[in-house]
């Protein structure tokens, strides 16, 4: 066959690069070892100002060889620049796999280059390995991630998988020095563009402490959080421990989160080392999104909360009746601030 | 000017029931009997949106379906809310496709339809959640789309203006018609059924397609035009043994606090300043 | 052998998707603040829940009596006290309906179809429902205009009725018997008031009191039928409008009987073994499937009977009978399968009881019923 190589498909963000694209970049060099693969793994990356910086933190992450794909047109995300950009750069290279993190863009702009490149696309990988032929095997989840299931596309290359952020969460810090940088030139494709679709700006929601994705501590808080006074104690909690904000979609409705907030196979997945989640009853998406956290602590009145089936510590109470209590137990000791 | 919107929806089985799904583990198939089928929660957003445009500007909704012939049920249930009519995308040789071939399929069930200026959706379906049908769909009808569309106004004939969700923010553009648009749960609540509609359901038209009615080539439909097929599948285990807390609140949070200050409270704030923590956290050199 | 049509299972189904998002949240609530929510009348009447049964030129959804027992059933569900309110105020659209003049026709049904406005039916005094005849509300003729007066008691949407139906007597025949005779009183006629609202067992999402005529002057054109039509409009609409809605609203707490006592006993786990492992538990579920799966029969067949024209009323008392009774026996067997939790109130099984034992004299007792059923059997 002669596509080969792992491509990862990193994303520029207001503050650097997503870290998704540092996930997929450390699995990718997993992969390239299990299946001796011997192409080297390479990052691509479509951005405006692509400056050392950048390449600097794609090798760091594991890159092995870089395309930067530098254009002011790409300042903002275009599924339909992006996507040629991208098709014209596999037609060119054949790559075998090309990741990419199952962001707002890559999540719209995977399919459509599969569709371009005539190819098999995974969507919302939760892990991926390469079987004795070297085909890529990505493990999807469906019905609201209570069903695992191998997707494979052994006929058609490349192989095209998006892995939700989060979901890998290791990333590795590689040694090496020296990768080659290579910058494509996008002038011709920009060309053909029909301008069908034009970007007018991007407005980003105020974030308010740790980012959820990154939080060592999560306090999440649902359905059973049955005032706007309880969920203000479940933020003042989580300010307490340093930790961030989490929710199901009852607070989302209620319009005391925002959707950013939302964890679970719709919203985000996280990982702390601790979890606490208040009011939650366990719904299957919620918990897809929360599964791989350290120790689970569940307060929730109702016994017979599916929650409680995957948590390490179990509160059969009423949220209102612990948060105060717990608030309050904290702050008399201030060693007890944790992250 | 009246517009001429296709709606494309997805029948699911509830996901109330998603607790009851069981895998039969000699078949390695999902078995999902007895489990309804409903309208994919997000594409009655998809059909709610058009239905608005429609009262504002005139013109037609036409719902569309690829499914099994038992999905006739949704359509009519969808012609209930407001749709005017309906076509069936059923055929045996339509079966086992992924999410490729469902695109080309729908694409070719629209181009028998007649021409659309607007094409909506939702973002994904409850079950599989792939997110990718809207993109494809609208790469085989060669026209622009938006996915995650939360918001979205008709600006001129030609062009609609929408603000799409992205990963903590919203993009704005602009698209031209025709245009395919993924709509999201926020961009609107789906008004309820009446009596009334489900009763003048019946009244219109349902059109059932096979393969032979659409100009389709045989080897971009079901499974052989599927790319991707499905391997091993399983249900995962995510048991914990819990322990749990008991006693007055006092003594509850008394023991909550305990085990905090056990789970690694320390080590939580040195793990923020190693290698893997510092690469997500942006640039700081300026 | 009675089956649903595919309009009516879908009916059911959109039907049950308002009510799981707009009703069952807040029954319980309702129930505790003796809330009657009227606010949602509007949204029942667009959904055509209100007007199932009155023609689509009258604004109703123009639909039978299957579809409006497939609608109360839903309601009363999730909220029996809101379901009597719609069956109550259908009391009054069904009397406007079958003998107001097409003026009346016109002027009153499109608002009440589609839940502009409240209707009542004010027919029982003092003296007993069933016991109608012996009323004491009067209507005089005087100077061109009827003058009633009297009080109604245990009046359902007492004080929340924009149009109220009442019957008076006014006068005797040549043989002495009363001439019964019935109005249409707008809400705000002077003389009419609300007085007492009744605090109930049960039922408590939904109004309950006395309605009181001083005087009241009502001009010829808000006479309902004619002269001495009353009997046959009152007894009509109890029995075929209200008896039938009641049958259905029992069926509904029966159904709310049935799926809580499925599914506490799927998920309470007892001695390491879900509760339904156990054979006693075992018999719980299949007594309440019974007792529901029976009303239901009786119920639909009944509606569909009364679609096709067809005489109905011992069928209907059989219904209610059976609706009214089997929720009572299945509160009470799922209350006691659920030990303690049964009967705090984050539980909704003890409101289902408190409902189905205050419904028990709308549309008559099953004492009354018994009596119509064996009249109906003992003809042979």
């Amino acid at each position: 066959m002669t596509h080969q190589g792992i491509w990862v498909v990193a994303e520029q963000t207001v503050s650097g690069i997503s870290r998704v694209s540092f996930e997929l970049l450390a699995k990718a060099r997993e992969l390239k070892e299990q299946g001796r693969v011997q192409a080297p793994v390479t990052a691509v990356l479509l951005g405006e100002n692509l400056d050392d910086y950048y390449s600097a933190k794609l090798m760091e992450a594991g890159a092995e060889t870089i395309i930067l794909v530098d254009h002011p047109a790409l300042r903002y995300f275009q599924n339909e620049t992006y996507a040629a950009v991208l098709k014209a750069l596999a037609e060119e290279r054949q790559p075998s796999i090309i990741l990419m993190g199952a962001t707002a863009a890559g999540s719209d702009f995977a399919p459509t280059l599969g569709a371009k490149l005539r190819t098999g696309v995974s969507a919302h990988c939760v892990d991926m390995r390469l079987n004795e032929e070297g085909h890529l095997v990505a493990v999807v989840p469906a019905f609201g991630g209570k069903v695992l299931g191998d997707i494979l596309c052994t006929n058609f290359r490349p192989q095209i998988a998006t892995v939700r952020p989060g979901i890998l969460g290791k990333v590795i810090c590689f040694m090496h020095k020296q990768c080659p940088v290579e910058r494509f030139d996008i002038t011709d494709i920009l060309a053909q563009d029909q301008g069908r679709v034009k970007a007018l700006g991007i407005t980003y929601e105020e974030m308010k402490g740790v980012p959820l994705e990154e939080a060592e501590l999560v306090v999440a808080g649902g359905f059973g959080i049955e005032s706007k006074e309880i969920w203000q104690q479940l933020e003042t909690l989580a300010a307490v421990l340093g930790g961030a904000v989490g929710c199901t979609r009852p607070p989302l409705d209620e319009g005391w989160a925002k959707e950013s907030q939302m964890i679970g196979t719709s919203g985000k997945s996280v990982r702390p080392k601790i979890y606490i989640g208040v009011g939650i009853s366990g719904a299957t998406h919620h918990i897809c999104g929360m599964k791989d956290a350290g120790l689970v602590i569940s307060i929730n009145k109702d016994e017979k909360s599916p929650i409680f089936d995957v948590s390490d510590i179990r509160i059969t109470a009423d949220a209102a009746a612990i948060l105060p209590l717990l608030i309050e137990g904290l702050q008399k000791n201030e060693d007890d601030v944790i992250c | 000017m009246a517009l001429n919107i296709a709606v494309c929806i997805k029948s699911v089985p509830d996901p109330k029931w998603y607790e009851k799904i069981t895998i039969d583990t000699k078949t390695k198939t999902i078995t999902r009997k007895g489990i309804p089928s409903i309208i994919n929660p997000v594409d009655k957003n998809a059909l709610e949106a058009a239905l608005k445009l429609k009262e504002q500007y005139g013109g037609k909704v036409t719902v569309l379906c690829m499914a099994p012939p038992g999905a006739k049920n949704e359509l009519y249930e969808a012609m209930a809310m407001g749709a005017d009519e309906a076509a069936l995308l059923s055929d045996l040789a339509f079966a086992g496709a992924d999410t490729l071939a469902t695109s080309y399929t729908l694409a070719q069930g629209l181009n028998k339809l007649g021409k659309f200026d607007l094409v909506l959706t939702g973002t994904e379906s409850a079950d599989g959640a792939t997110a990718q049908v809207p993109a494809q769909l609208a790469e085989w009808l060669n026209i622009p789309h938006l996915w995650n569309v939360k918001e979205f106004v008709l600006a001129t004939e030609q062009e609609i203006h929408a603000k799409v969700k992205m990963d903590d923010a919203v993009g704005e553009y602009v698209i031209q018609l025709p245009a395919l648009l993924a709509v999201s749960r926020e961009i609107n609540k789906p008004r309820y059924t009446t009596a009334m509609g489900v009763m003048k359901a019946r009244k219109k038209t349902l059109t059932n397609l096979s393969k032979h009615d659409l100009d389709v080539n045989e080897s971009l439909i079901g499974q052989v035009g599927s790319p991707t097929w499905s391997g091993d599948i399983s249900i995962p285990s995510l048991a914990r043994k819990g322990q749990e807390l008991i006693g007055t609140p006092e003594e509850i949070v008394t023991q909550l606090i305990a085990k905090l200050r056990a789970a690694g409270i320390r080590e939580g704030r040195g793990m923020v300043n190693d290698a893997s923590g510092n690469l997500g956290s942006g640039r700081t050199d300026g | 052998m009675f089956t649903f049509t595919e309009e009516q299972e879908m009916l059911r189904k959109v039907i049950r998707e308002f009510v799981e998002a707009e009703v069952a949240p807040k029954a319980q609530e309702w129930d505790e603040a003796n809330h009657c929510p009227v606010e949602l009348f509007p949204m029942l009447g667009e959904m055509g829940i209100v007007g199932t049964f009155v023609p689509e030129e009258y604004g109703g959804a123009g639909l039978g009596f299957v579809e409006r027992s497939i609608c109360l059933e839903e309601l009363a569900r999730h909220s029996a006290g809101l379901a009597i309110t719609v069956m109550a105020h259908q009391l009054c659209m069904g009397g406007i309906l079958n003998f107001g003049s097409e003026e009346q026709k016109k002027k009153y049904l499109p608002d009440l179809a589609t839940g502009k406005k409240i209707g009542s039916l004010s027919l029982t005094e003092a003296t007993g429902g069933s016991n109608f005849m012996g009323q004491k509300s009067t209507g005089e003729y005087k100077d061109w205009q009827w003058v009633i007066n009297g009080r109604k008691c245990f009046i359902t949407n007492s004080h929340l009725a924009d149009v109220d139906l009442w019957t008076v007597i006014t006068g005797q025949n040549e043989k002495g018997k009363p001439i019964m005779t019935a109005f249409i009183i707008d809400k705000d006629t002077p003389g009419h008031t609300a007085g007492r609202t009744e605090h109930k067992l049960g039922l408590c999402s939904s109004n309950t009191g006395d309605v009181s005529c001083v005087n009241v002057k009502l001009s010829p054109q808000q006479m309902l039928s004619q002269e001495g039509d009353g009997p046959k409009i009152a007894l009509s609409t109890i029995q075929e409008v209200g008896r039938a809605g009641m049958s259905a609203i029992c069926l509904g707490i029966l159904r709310g009987c049935l799926e809580e006592s499925v599914k506490f006993s799927n998920e309470r786990i007892i001695y390491g073994k879900p509760l339904n492992k156990l054979m006693n538990i075992q018999f719980t579920i299949a007594e309440n499937k019974l007792d529901y799966e029976s009303a239901k029969l009786l119920t639909y067949r009944a509606a569909s009977m009364k679609d096709k024209g067809l005489p109905c009323a011992c069928e209907f008392a059989l219904a209610k009978y059976a609706g009214n009774e089997g929720a009572i026996r299945a509160a009470k067997r799922t209350i006691d399968m659920m030990g303690g939790y049964g009967v705090i109130n984050e539980y909704p099984i003890g409101r289902f009881l408190r409902d189905t034992l205050a419904g028990s004299t709308a549309g008559g007792t099953s004492d009354i019923l018994k009596v119509v059923i064996a009249a109906e059997t003992l003809k042979g």
